[in-house]
C-alpha cells in the first residue's frame, strides 16, 4: 500500500524550504522534491512525531530535515496513534467529562485526608515541637503584647489547668498555657503542635466568672494538640497544592483562581471536621471532669453574640473554616442525652 | 562620462519592487478539538498518578503551536515528554522541600526564602532558555541568551530597590525586566532587538490609575443603590430579606470585581504587549506590528471568567483558543523580501528542570 502526502519540505538547519511530497511504502520513504527528486530513505532515517487530533503530520529526518504535510487532518494509513484516538473518541470525552471532576474530589477530599491522618502517626515527636516553638516565636513577636489581667485572675486560669490536666493524666510538661494580651486575635485561644496553648485577655474578660466554659475552650485546643490536627492540615495542604499543580499543570490566570477557590472550599471542609472533632473532644472530657457540657455551649454563645453583626447564610457555610456556631451550641446541649 | 552613466543609470530605474512584505498570524485551533485533548489528557494524568502530565503537557503545546503559522509555515514544540517529567519530578521535591521546612520549622523557612531569592532568577532564565530552544519555525530554532547576573538585578534587586521609593520606580523596573527578556531571545542566527521607552510605562500605569479611581466610583455609586434596594425590601418583610440581599450583593460586587480585573489587566497587557512588538526587530529579516485594542481585549477576558465561572472550568479550553485565535488577529509580521535564509544555530540539549519548577511555583513567564 502506498500512501502520498503533500506538504512542506524544510532542508536541514535552515528556513529554505519547498513544496514537497512524501510517498511512503511498506519499508521506504521517498521524498519528492521539485528540483532533485526522488530522495530515498529507509523508514529508519525517519522519525514521525507523535500525533495530535488537529495538528498536521510532522516528520523529521536524520540529517536535520523536516517535512510537515498541508494537510492537517492526514494521517499515516500504516501506524495509527492510540492516543489521538482517545482523544477524538466521543464516549470517552463525555465519561472524562464526568470522571476527571469526580476523581478529583475524591483525591483531594476522601484520599489525601485519609493520607494525611494515616502518615502523620509516623512523624516524630520533635517534628512539631520545632514547629510549634519557632511558629510561637514569631506569632509572639508580630501579634501578641503581655497581658494585662491581674495576676490572680491569670493564676486562677493556670490552676484550673493544671488540675484538669492532672486529673485527665495529659502530661503537664508537655501542655504549657500562656495569657496574653492581643488586639490582631481578639477575644480567642489558640494552641500550637508542640502543646503551647495561648488565651486572649478579652476571651478570659468575656467568659469572666465562667470558669468552666474558659476550660471548655481550653480542652477545645487540647483536642487540636492531641489529634495532631496542625500536622494533618499541613500534611493535607501541601498534598493538595502539588496535586493542583501535578494535574492541572501550567493553567493560566483566572483559572487559577478557580481552582485555588475549589481547593481552599475542600480544605475549609476539612478543616470544619477538625473543629467537629475538637468540640468533641472537649465535650467528652469536660464529662470526665465532671462538669456540665453546657460550659462550652455558654462559651460558643460569647463567639455568636460576637458574630451576630455579620450572620451566616446556609450558602456561606461553605466558606466558613469553623462549623456553624449554633450547631456547635446544639451538639453540647444535646450532649449525652 | 562618469556624469552621463549615472544619469543613465537613474533614468532607467523602474519602480522598485517593496522591501518588505507584511503577513499575517494565522490560529486555525479548534475549542471542541482541543476540548477532546484537553479532558481525556486530564483523565489519563489522573488514572497514571501525575506521570502522564509531562505527555498531556506536550501534546497540548504542540496543539497551539502547529495551530499556529505565518506565510502556511506552522511552529513547531520541540520537547520530549521525559524531559518535561524529570523536569517536573525534580520541581516537585523542590516544592515539597521548600513548603514543608516554612511549615515544620518556619524560622529555616525564612533563611530557605532567601535561598529561594537567589534560585529564581536561575529557574527563570533556565525556563525561558528552554522554552525558546524548544520552538522552532521553518525548522529553525529560537534561543534565548540571558545570564544570571542580569536577570538577578532585572528581577529581584530592581523589583525590591522599587518597594522602598513606594514604587515609584516599579513602571521603569518592569521596562528593563521586558528588555532583558526580549534583547536576549534569537531566531536561529538572527538576533532580536527590542527598543522600548520607559515613557510607555508610566503612561500605561497612570492610565491604570485613573481607570481604578473610576472604578472606585462605581463601587461607590453601586454601593448606594444596593442600600437603596436593602432598604426598600426591608420594608416589605423584615426577616427573609436579609439573606436575599447580602446574596444579590455578594453577586454584584463578584461580578465587579471579574470586572475591574479584566479591564485593568487588558490595560496593561494590550498597551505593553503593543509597544513591545511594535518596537521589536529580528536582524534584517523581520518587525512586527500589534495592534490589541483595550475595549475587545478586556470583553475576552470578562467573558472569558464568566464562562470559566458558569462551566466550573470546563470553558477553560474554549478560553484558552479564542484567546490565542484574539492574539494571532492582532499581529502582523513585516518580512524583509532581501533577507537570505535564517541558519540555525544550536544543537546541544539541555536539563528540562528550569522550565517545569517555574511552573510549579507559578513564576513562568508569559511571552504573549
Amino acid at each position: 500500500m502506498m500512501q502520498t502526502i503533500a506538504g512542506q519540505y524544510y532542508y536541514p538547519k535552515s528556513s529554505k524550504s519547498e513544496c514537497a511530497q512524501l510517498v511512503i511504502s511498506e519499508d521506504s520513504v521517498s521524498l519528492l522534491l521539485e528540483e532533485q527528486s526522488g530522495v530515498v530513505t529507509s523508514g529508519a532515517d525517519i522519525q514521525w512525531r507523535a500525533t495530535i487530533p488537529g495538528v498536521a503530520l510532522e516528520a523529521d529526518f536524520i540529517d536535520g530535515g523536516k517535512f510537515i504535510a498541508t494537510d492537517r487532518h492526514e494521517r499515516l494509513h500504516q501506524r495509527r496513534s492510540r492516543l489521538e484516538t482517545f482523544e477524538k473518541n466521543m464516549p470517552l470525552i463525555v465519561a472524562s467529562v464526568f470522571l476527571v471532576p469526580f476523581l478529583m474530589w475524591f483525591i483531594l477530599a476522601v484520599a489525601m485526608p485519609k493520607l494525611a491522618e494515616e502518615s502523620v502517626a509516623f512523624i516524630p515527636q520533635s517534628v512539631p515541637n520545632q514547629m510549634g516553638e519557632q511558629s510561637f516565636k514569631i506569632i509572639e513577636e508580630l501579634f501578641l503584647s503581655p497581658s494585662e489581667l491581674d495576676v490572680e485572675k491569670q493564676e486562677a486560669v493556670k490552676a484550673q489547668w493544671k488540675s484538669a490536666l492532672t486529673q485527665l493524666s495529659l502530661p503537664t510538661e508537655h501542655f504549657k498555657l500562656h495569657v496574653y494580651d492581643s488586639e490582631y486575635f481578639g477575644p480567642n485561644a489558640f494552641a500550637l503542635p508542640n502543646g503551647t496553648v495561648v488565651i486572649t485577655d478579652d476571651l478570659i474578660n468575656k467568659l469572666d466568672g465562667n470558669p468552666d466554659a474558659i476550660l471548655a475552650v481550653l480542652l477545645h485546643e487540647i483536642g487540636h494538640v492531641e489529634l495532631k490536627h496542625s500536622l494533618r492540615i499541613v500534611a493535607q495542604s501541601i498534598s493538595n497544592t502539588l496535586a493542583i499543580a501535578v494535574v492541572f499543570g501550567d493553567v493560566e490566570g483566572m483559572g487559577e483562581a478557580i481552582l485555588g477557590t475549589g481547593s481552599s472550599l475542600i480544605l475549609n471542609a476539612f478543616s470544619r471536621d477538625m473543629e467537629s472533632e475538637a468540640d468533641d473532644y472537649a465535650l467528652a472530657k469536660l464529662v470526665m471532669l465532671g462538669k456540665s457540657p453546657t460550659a462550652f455551649s455558654d462559651a460558643m454563645k460569647v463567639f455568636l453574640a460576637l458574630k451576630s453583626e455579620h450572620e451566616q447564610g446556609d450558602l456561606l457555610k461553605y466558606l466558613s473554616s469553623h462549623p456553624e456556631i449554633k450547631e456547635r451550641i446544639k451538639k453540647a446541649e444535646e450532649f449525652g442525652l | 562620462m562618469d556624469i552621463t552613466d549615472t544619469q543613465e543609470q537613474t533614468q532607467n530605474i523602474e519602480p522598485t519592487p517593496p522591501m518588505t512584505r507584511e503577513a499575517s498570524v494565522n490560529f486555525s485551533g479548534d475549542a471542541q478539538e482541543f476540548f477532546g485533548i484537553w479532558i481525556v489528557n486530564l483523565l489519563l494524568t489522573i488514572v497514571t498518578f501525575g506521570i502522564y502530565s509531562a505527555w498531556a503537557k506536550v501534546r497540548t503545546q504542540q496543539y497551539f503551536y502547529g495551530n499556529t503559522s505565518i506565510e502556511g509555515h506552522a511552529f513547531s514544540y520541540l520537547a520530549q515528554p521525559l524531559q518535561i517529567l524529570k523536569g517536573r519530578i525534580l520541581a516537585v521535591i523542590l516544592f515539597a522541600v521548600y513548603s514543608l521546612t516554612l511549615q515544620f520549622a518556619p524560622l529555616v523557612g525564612i533563611g530557605i526564602f532567601i535561598v529561594m531569592l537567589f534560585l529564581i532568577p536561575w529557574i527563570l532564565n533556565q525556563s525561558l532558555r528552554f522554552n525558546l530552544r524548544m520552538s522552532s519555525y521553518r525548522n529553525v530554532r529560537f534561543s534565548f541568551k540571558g545570564n544570571y547576573g542580569d536577570a538577578f538585578v532585572y528581577w529581584i534587586l530592581l523589583p525590591i530597590a522599587s518597594i522602598f521609593t513606594m514604587y515609584l520606580m516599579m513602571p521603569w523596573a518592569m521596562k528593563k525586566g521586558d528588555e532583558y527578556v526580549y534583547n536576549n531571545i534569537s531566531y536561529g542566527d538572527k538576533a532580536l532587538e527590542t527598543k522600548i521607552d520607559t515613557g510607555q510605562y508610566y503612561e500605561t500605569i497612570l492610565w491604570i490609575f485613573l481607570v481604578c479611581i473610576g472604578l472606585m466610583f462605581g463601587v461607590v455609586a453601586i454601593a448606594f443603590i444596593l442600600g437603596g434596594m436593602g432598604s426598600l425590601m426591608d420594608f416589605q418583610n423584615t426577616d427573609s430579606s436579609g439573606m436575599g440581599v447580602g446574596i444579590i450583593v455578594s453577586i454584584v460586587t463578584g461580578v465587579f470585581y471579574v470586572f475591574s480585573i479584566s479591564i485593568l489587566s487588558a490595560i496593561y497587557r494590550a498597551r505593553i504587549r503593543n509597544h513591545i512588538l511594535n518596537n521589536s526587530e529580528f536582524d534584517g529579516l523581520a518587525t512586527f506590528k500589534s495592534k490589541v485594542e483595550v475595549t475587545p481585549f478586556a470583553i475576552l477576558m470578562f467573558t472569558n471568567i464568566v464562562a470559566l465561572i458558569f462551566t466550573a472550568g470546563l470553558a477553560y479550553p474554549w478560553m484558552k483558543v479564542r484567546t490565542a485565535r484574539f492574539l494571532a488577529q492582532a499581529t502582523t509580521v513585516v518580512i524583509n523580501n532581501d533577507s537570505d535564509d535564517v541558519l540555525d544555530a544550536m544543537s546541544e540539549s539541555q536539563s528540562a528542570f528550569g522550565e517545569e519548577a517555574a511552573e510549579v511555583f507559578d513564576i513562568d513567564i508569559a511571552l504573549t
